[in-house]
């Protein structure tokens, strides 16, 4: 099963600080851990809301709202995507992100939809249309 | 990084219809076409996941439902583009039939290690491993 483990952002992310080089290094070191026990499949950083925009649609009309967004609090800072066998062993991993002993934040852990999950509506078709989608991926960007 | 906020339906576990699979389908096709997507999926509601809390050093679990549907995620899109512009205008295609017309995207840029000045040569190439081992090929 698949989770996707969400760094919230705080006030310094948002002013776009930097990490420290100990930092850099302490998550190189972690996400090397999550490489060599094969469970990671993707990690990004993202940067500051003030780098982005919301398209806000009502009633199909998209509305576009330049960054930064106010509600800092609840915005993702970054996150990982992971492929373990079990929630526990989810929580395992995410209990051992490497932030400095002072700091006070909360990480999400989402799960990811699998085909399977999704019931009548995901039919033979579209579950061949999205492997194909993928093999495309992979076969332009792998 | 393209993020689909969840809403009421999402947060209920409302399943997609087999028409706004389709529609989702073919805004991905091209997507995938226009050679700018790397990555996509959705998230089951938060009432099947957990928050880990980090406190004075310590951990501990909680498990979700979270309140603030608004701002939580329901689905994301990785995908490569040229500029922020180029994002908005392949965001403004989103499918009508998600949401009934009324949803929020939000757009945010993705950090590239070598861009932080704090980051040693052995942090940008354990990150260039990193992306290799996790490239799905």
């Amino acid at each position: 099963m698949r989770f996707m483990v969400l760094v919230k952002s705080n006030p310094e992310s948002e002013a776009g600080a930097v990490p420290t080089t100990a930092q850099l290094e302490a998550m190189s070191r972690y996400n090397d851990e999550l490489v060599n026990a094969g469970v990671l499949l993707d990690a990004n950083g993202l940067a500051s809301s003030a780098d982005g925009a919301l398209v806000q649609f009502a009633d199909g009309v998209p509305t576009v709202l330049d960054g930064p967004f106010a509600e800092a609090k609840e915005l993702v800072a970054g996150y990982w995507l992971i492929e373990v066998k079990s929630r526990e062993e989810a929580v395992e991993w995410v209990k051992r992100v490497p932030f400095d002993a002072d700091v006070d934040t909360e990480i999400e852990i989402r799960q990811v939809f699998e085909g399977e999950d999704f019931g009548a509506g995901f039919t033979e078709e579209l579950r061949e249309r999205h492997e194909r989608m993928g093999a495309e991926i992979a076969e332009r960007h792998g | 990084m393209i993020i689909r906020r969840a809403d009421a339906e999402t947060e209920a576990g409302v399943l997609p219809t087999e028409e706004l699979f389709d529609a989702m389908a073919k805004y991905n096709e091209e997507l995938v076409k226009a050679g700018v997507m790397l990555d996509g999926a959705g998230l089951q509601p938060s009432s099947k996941g957990m928050k880990v809390r980090f406190s004075g050093g310590r951990t501990s679990v909680v498990d979700g439902p979270f309140t603030e549907a608004k701002e939580l995620i329901a689905g994301y899109t990785l995908i490569e583009a040229g500029s922020l512009a180029e994002v908005v205008e392949l965001v403004k295609k989103w499918p009508a039939e998600d949401g009934h017309g009324n949803v929020t995207i939000e757009i945010r840029r993705v950090d590239e290690a070598e861009e932080f000045p704090t980051a040693t040569p052995e942090v940008i190439e354990q990150e260039r491993r990193m992306r290799a081992a996790t490239r799905k090929a």
